[in-house]
């Protein structure tokens, strides 16, 4: 398969009153990749991913998607556009007065596909998914780890090429954690999506990502693919890595001078 | 709009509403329409206003005619009850009562749905199913308002001016013929085309402020809670001034 870029962002800028979140960011997605990106709590992934879905209006440079700048189109055919793109939200964001199915199916309702066979596709995802006979459910009903599920459903039941995921374990027990990542690899594997995933999991960047960038002050700090992850030796990456408190990323102020490290 | 002043975030408050006034208006004008978004709505602001809007309404009428009669029994004018009733609830209470009360009931709801489904990612969410926000939450809220609030009217006017007849007739004592003949002789038509100019106007501040309230709410449920407190509050402001500017526009 020819390596293609499927998505990619060019200067990306974007500050919060003065403060920069993005700065420059160029990143590169091949078709078929699945990318993680990972960084600490406030480094600007969640403002990234809706820079890229034009959420947020970057304050410079531009997204590519399938080799068309979409920061040039108008909202309209942007979102004319928008079906090739699944999005699996951080808490699910599911509409809470349609039913389970209605949120499933939502695309292919809106498309105009008629309800019985809508239904019908919802009902398939949902089984895919693990969670059969809850089409009729409200979403206040559910569970986390299910709305997460219905979430992945609901991204995933139209079809798109590109599947982007904010964080899609968080919150979620180890079993849970691992049928979300069976299922995100399946639609890698099966379905030759495109994906673009925020984690902060490094136990999913091992089992499922291609490749991993690391967001740090606004810039991508380091761009690995997956075998060398445990080899990389910069040092802000392996603090991420090894989860520590300490190191060259100050999350903590502190309080005595010349602590332990 | 965090980190400006209140000066400054003020002004970009009072933006939001011709802002969004005007994405609506560009979107009435082309196709895709969410017919069934629409009738829900419509459900939700006419039907089920129709209780409070009713008992509001007759109260109003029952009252009016007890004061109106008590004025007028100083200077025996008695007979003028019926079309003071009559005219002051076709050109202002049924259209101002029905205007605050489904500013308390519409204009919280739409604040709270649309601000909650945007602090939870929900209208987010809709962009990304390629559906425009705008469109299939703001515009059938908009047009559900502009439609049923007139319909509310027509009916709190028809309850108002039985409820003023009923005090009338059994506890006053008036003579039944009179008291209608008195209810419509003097009425003239603009008096009730005024009174649903008033309310296609009231539907419309309610149903933008409400929805500019709750969509563009920030700041997880605290914000919530202020959109919708803000929500009621300037609709139910606008609808009062709003009626001393139409009033005194009608009256030239
Ligand atoms: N709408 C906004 N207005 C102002 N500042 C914002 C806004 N959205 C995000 N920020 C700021 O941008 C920074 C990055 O936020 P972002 O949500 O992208 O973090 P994140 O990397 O996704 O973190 P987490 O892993 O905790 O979700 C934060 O410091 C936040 O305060
Ligand atoms: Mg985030």
């Amino acid at each position: 398969m020819s390596k293609q870029v499927k998505i990619a962002t060019r200067g990306l800028c974007k500050s919060f009153a003065g403060r920069p979140v993005l700065d420059h960011i160029d990143l590169d997605i091949m078709t078929g990749e699945s990318h993680v990106i990972i960084g600490l709590s406030g480094a600007g992934k969640s403002v990234l991913l809706k820079c890229i879905l034009g959420l947020i209006r970057p304050d410079a440079g531009s997204v590519f998607v399938n080799g068309e700048n979409w920061c040039a189109l108008s909202a309209e055919a942007r979102l004319s556009r928008m079906r090739c793109i699944g999005v699996v939200f951080q808490g699910a964001a599911l509409f809470d007065s349609l039913p389970v199915w209605r949120n499933v199916a939502f695309v292919l309702l809106q498309q105009g596909m008629a309800e019985r066979q809508a239904r019908a596709r919802a009902e398939e995802v949902l089984d895919w998914v693990g969670l059969p006979n809850i089409a009729d459910k409200m979403p206040a009903e559910l569970s986390g780890g299910m709305k997460k599920r219905v979430g992945l459903a609901r991204a995933f039941c139209h079809r798109p090429e590109i599947i982007l995921y904010d964080e899609p374990l968080s919150g979620l027990d180890p079993v849970m954690s691992d049928v979300i990542i069976t299922l995100m690899t399946r639609l890698h594997e099966e379905h030759r999506v495109t994906s673009l995933t925020i984690a902060h999991n490094m136990n999913l960047v091992r089992k499922f990502a291609d490749r991993v960038s690391m967001l740090y002050n606004g810039k991508i700090h380091q761009q690995l693919p997956r075998d060398q992850v445990d080899q990389c030796q910069d040092p802000v990456f392996r603090q991420f890595v090894e989860g520590r408190a300490h190191g060259p990323m100050q999350v903590l102020t502190e309080k005595r001078k010349g602590g332990s490290r | 709009m965090r980190g400006a002043t209140p000066i400054q975030s003020l002004l970009l408050r009072a933006g939001l509403y011709p802002m969004l006034f005007g994405q609506m208006i560009r979107r009435l004008l082309r196709p895709p329409f969410y017919l069934r978004e629409t009738l829900l709505q419509c459900e939700e602001v006419g039907v089920q206003s129709l209780p409070v809007v009713l008992l509001t309404a007759i109260f109003t009428g029952m009252v009016l005619a007890l004061q109106s009669y008590i004025a007028f029994h100083r200077f025996a004018a008695e007979s003028m009850t019926a079309t003071v009733v009559s005219m002051s609830i076709l050109r202002e209470l049924g259209p101002v009562l029905v205007g605050l009360m489904v500013a308390g009931r519409i204009g919280a709801a739409f604040a709270a749905e649309l601000g909650t489904m945007r602090v939870t990612e929900q209208i987010d969410a809709l962009w990304t199913l390629s559906t425009d926000p705008i469109r299939y939450l703001v515009v059938p809220r908009f047009l559900a308002a502009l439609l049923m609030l007139p319909l509310l009217v027509v009916l709190a006017d028809a309850v108002g001016i039985a409820g003023g007849y009923l005090v009338s007739i059994y506890m006053l004592d008036q003579n039944p013929t009179t008291y209608w003949n008195n209810t419509f002789l003097f009425l003239k038509q603009i008096d009730f085309y005024s009174g649903l100019l008033k309310a296609l106007v009231f539907g419309g501040i309610i149903s933008l402020v409400g929805c500019a309230e709750g969509f563009y709410c920030e700041g997880g449920a605290v914000g919530v809670g202020e959109a919708t407190t803000r929500a009621v509050v300037l609709s139910a402001m606008s609808i009062l001034v709003g009626d001393y500017l139409l009033t005194a526009w009608i009256f030239q």
